[in-house]
C-alpha cells in the first residue's frame, strides 16, 4: 500500500509541478473519460433498446427502477468519501505530528485491517450483530475507505521540506500557524490524491450494499446474476463502471482547481 | 442477548464446517456392485448445505457400486454449476425443476403442477443434452417464514392471513432475484392481493435474511427456502401457501445424455434414494449440518449406511 501511495504522491506532483497546466486548463484531454463514458452509455442504450426483454428484465431494465438505483449507489458513495474525508484527515494530520510510534503502529495497523478484510465480510458480519441499511453500508465503506487518505495526509504532511517548515519558524509562526499555513496547503494534492482513490474504492465496493437493503446498482449486478438475465448484470456493472470514471474525473478537475498555486 | 447469538454462532459456525468439508475420495468401493466400473469424475454441487449433503450422497452410493467419484463443493451459483455441467466438467449434480425451468431455460411463469413441471423441464432440458433422473419427493420452494411468538400474536398461519393485518405488520425480506421473478415477488403480491409498499420491503441477501426475520427489526416475514434446516432451529414457522402460489422446485439428479447412455445403471441406482429424499427427510438432514454443525460428508455417509445402501 505505501508504495502504492508514494507513487500516486509522486504522480500528482510532478503533475502539479507543471504550472503550465492551468493555463491550458480545457484542453481536449480534459474530455476524453466523458467522450468515453458518453460513448459506452450511448452503446449500451442503443443495445440494451434493440433487445426483446422478457418481463424479470423489464422489472429492473426501466428509468425509474434505473435511476433511483444510481442515485442510492452516488449517496453511498458520496457519502462514504465526505465522512472519509472528515474523519481520516484530521486523524492523518494528528498522526503526523505526533511522537508516539505506538499511536501511528495502531491507527495504521486499524487502517490497514480495515481495507485488507473483505468488505462482503464486514457488511454481512455488521448486518448480523448489528442492523441492515444505509448506515451500516455507510459504516463499511468508510472502514475500507479510510487507509488512503489516512496514509496521503500523513505523507503529504511529512514530505513538507524542512527547509520551509524551518524558514516558517524563523518567521515567527506558532507551530499551529506552520501547520495550517503552510504543511496542510503544500499537503493538498498528496490528500486530494487519496481523497480520489478513497471515492473510486467506494464506487466500486458500494455494489455490496444490495445484500443488506441498502440498494445501489449492486442490485442489478447480483439479479442479473443469479437469474442468469446478462443484459440486467451488464447494464449495471457498465453504470458502476461509469460512475467511477465520471467520479474520477470530477476529482480531478478538482483537485487542479484546489492545489494552491505555485506548488 | 446470548439467546439470541447462540442459534447465530451455531449457523455461522455450521458454514465454516462446511465450507471446510471439501471433497474426499469415501467409503468402501463397489461393496454394493461392480456395474459402474469405470466411471470416475465429480459430483457436483451449488453452494448450501443441502447440495454439499446430497453431492456426498449421490457419490458414496455411486461409488458403492464400483464407480470412482468425489462430492465437488467448491462452486459457487447455480449457474456456474449448471455450466460445469454442461462443459463436461461434472459427471452430474442434483437440480431443482423451477430453477432449471425460469432461469436456465429463460421461461418467466411455471408450469403448474409438480408432475407437470418437472415434464416440462425434463423435455426442455433435453433439447440441451442434459437429462433428468426420476425426481425425488423433496420440494424446495420458495416460502415465507416468521417468528413462532410473532405468529401466534398476529393470528397468522396462511399467506392469505397477510392481507388482512394492519399495514404496519405487513413487512418482508427478500432476495433482490426473488423481488423481480414472475414466481417471485410480483406474482405473489398479485396472487395474495397484497397491496405493499416498497417501503415495507428489505432486499437483504439469504444469509441474512434468516437472521433478520429471527430478529424482527427490519420485517415480519422472510423468504426462506422449504427444506432449510434453519428454519426449526430459528424457531421459525412457515405461512402456509394457502393458494399453491409458489412453484415446484422438486429435486432431480442432473448428468448428461452421454454419461446416461454410457451408463444407464445410474437411473436404477440413484432410483434406490430419490423416494426417501421428502421435504421432511431433507429439513432434519439440513438441521443436522446447519444447526449441529456436523460435517455433509459424515451425514451423507451416516444416512446411506441407516438406509443399508452402503
Amino acid at each position: 500500500m505505501t508504495i502504492i501511495t508514494e507513487t500516486q504522491v509522486l504522480a500528482t506532483v510532478s503533475a502539479t509541478d507543471v504550472s503550465s497546466i492551468r493555463d491550458r486548463f480545457w484542453t481536449w484531454k480534459r474530455f476524453v473519460t466523458p467522450l468515453i463514458v458518453v460513448v459506452v452509455l450511448g452503446g449500451l442504450l442503443a443495445w440494451v433498446s434493440s433487445l426483446q426483454l422478457d418481463s424479470i428484465e423489464a422489472r429492473t431494465l426501466n428509468w425509474p427502477y434505473i435511476v433511483l438505483r444510481v442515485k442510492e449507489h452516488l449517496l453511498l458513495a458520496v457519502s462514504a468519501s465526505a465522512l472519509v474525508a472528515v474523519l481520516a484527515i484530521p486523524i492523518g494530520t494528528l498522526l503526523a505530528k505526533t511522537k508516539s510510534k505506538v499511536l501511528k503502529g495502531v491507527v495504521l495497523t486499524l487502517a490497514n485491517i480495515g481495507q485488507a478484510t473483505p468488505a462482503v465480510g464486514v457488511v454481512i458480519l455488521l448486518a448480523i450483530i448489528w442492523q441492515t441499511g444505509f448506515t451500516t453500508a455507510l459504516t463499511a465503506l468508510v472502514i475500507y475507505a479510510f487507509l488512503p487518505v489516512l496514509r496521503n495526509t500523513m505523507i503529504g504532511i511529512q514530505q513538507v521540506d524542512a527547509s520551509v517548515r524551518e524558514s516558517a519558524r524563523g518567521m515567527g509562526m506558532t507551530p499551529l500557524q506552520v501547520l495550517f499555513r503552510i504543511e496542510l496547503p503544500l499537503a493538498v494534492p498528496v490528500i486530494l490524491a487519496g481523497l480520489r482513490t478513497a471515492l473510486v474504492f467506494a464506487v466500486g465496493v458500494a455494489t455490496i450494499a444490495t445484500f443488506i437493503n441498502a440498494g445501489g446498482l449492486g442490485d442489478m449486478i447480483v439479479n442479473g446474476l443469479k437469474l442468469q438475465r446478462y443484459p440486467v448484470l451488464a447494464v449495471g456493472a457498465v453504470l458502476v463502471a461509469c460512475i467511477a470514471l465520471l467520479i474520477d474525473w470530477v476529482a480531478s478537475l478538482a483537485e487542479d482547481f484546489l492545489t494552491p498555486r505555485g506548488v | 442477548m446470548n439467546k439470541r447469538i447462540l442459534p447465530i454462532v451455531a449457523v455461522a459456525a455450521a458454514g465454516m464446517l462446511a465450507l471446510t468439508a471439501c471433497s474426499s475420495a469415501d467409503t468402501v468401493s463397489g461393496s454394493q456392485g461392480t456395474e459402474l466400473e469405470g466411471l470416475t469424475g465429480d459430483i457436483g454441487a451449488k453452494d448450501f448445505s443441502e447440495q454439499f449433503i446430497l453431492a456426498h450422497i449421490t457419490s458414496q452410493l455411486l461409488n458403492a457400486h464400483g464407480a470412482d467419484t468425489e462430492a465437488n463443493t467448491k462452486l459457487v451459483g447455480s449457474a456456474n454449476v449448471r455450466q460445469a455441467l454442461e462443459n463436461d466438467e461434472f459427471i452430474g449434480y442434483w437440480e431443482y425443476t423451477g430453477t432449471s425451468w425460469i432461469t436456465y431455460n429463460g421461461n418467466t411463469g411455471p408450469v403448474q403442477g409438480t408432475e407437470a413441471q418437472f415434464e416440462a423441464t425434463k423435455d426442455a432440458d433435453a433439447a440441451n443434452g442434459i437429462a433428468w433422473l426420476n425426481p425425488a419427493p423433496l420440494n424446495n420452494t420458495y416460502a415465507f417464514a416468521i417468528r413462532a411468538e410473532k405468529a401466534k400474536e398476529l393470528g397468522v398461519k396462511t399467506l392469505s392471513d397477510i392481507a388482512a393485518l394492519p399495514m404496519s405488520e405487513q413487512t418482508f425480506c427478500i432476495e433482490s432475484e426473488f423481488s423481480t421473478r414472475d414466481d417471485g415477488w410480483p406474482g405473489l403480491k398479485a396472487a395474495y392481493g397484497l397491496d405493499i409498499p416498497d417501503s415495507n420491503v428489505a432486499l437483504l441477501d439469504t444469509g441474512v435474511i434468516y437472521t433478520a426475520t429471527q430478529k424482527g427489526d427490519d420485517c415480519n416475514f422472510g423468504e426462506v427456502f422449504q427444506t432449510d434446516g434453519r428454519i426449526p432451529a430459528l424457531d421459525l414457522v412457515v405461512m402456509e401457501d394457502d393458494a399453491q402460489f409458489f412453484p415446484a422446485y422438486q429435486g432431480a439428479f442432473t448428468l448428461s445424455q452421454a454419461t446416461l447412455d454410457e451408463y444407464p445403471e445410474i437411473a436404477e441406482i440413484i432410483d434406490l434414494i430419490s423416494p426417501l429424499l421428502t421435504t421432511e427427510q431433507m429439513q432434519k438432514l439440513n438441521a443436522l449440518v446447519d444447526v449441529e454443525g456436523e460435517d455433509p460428508e459424515d451425514v451423507a455417509t451416516d444416512w446411506l449406511t441407516e438406509q443399508g445402501l452402503i
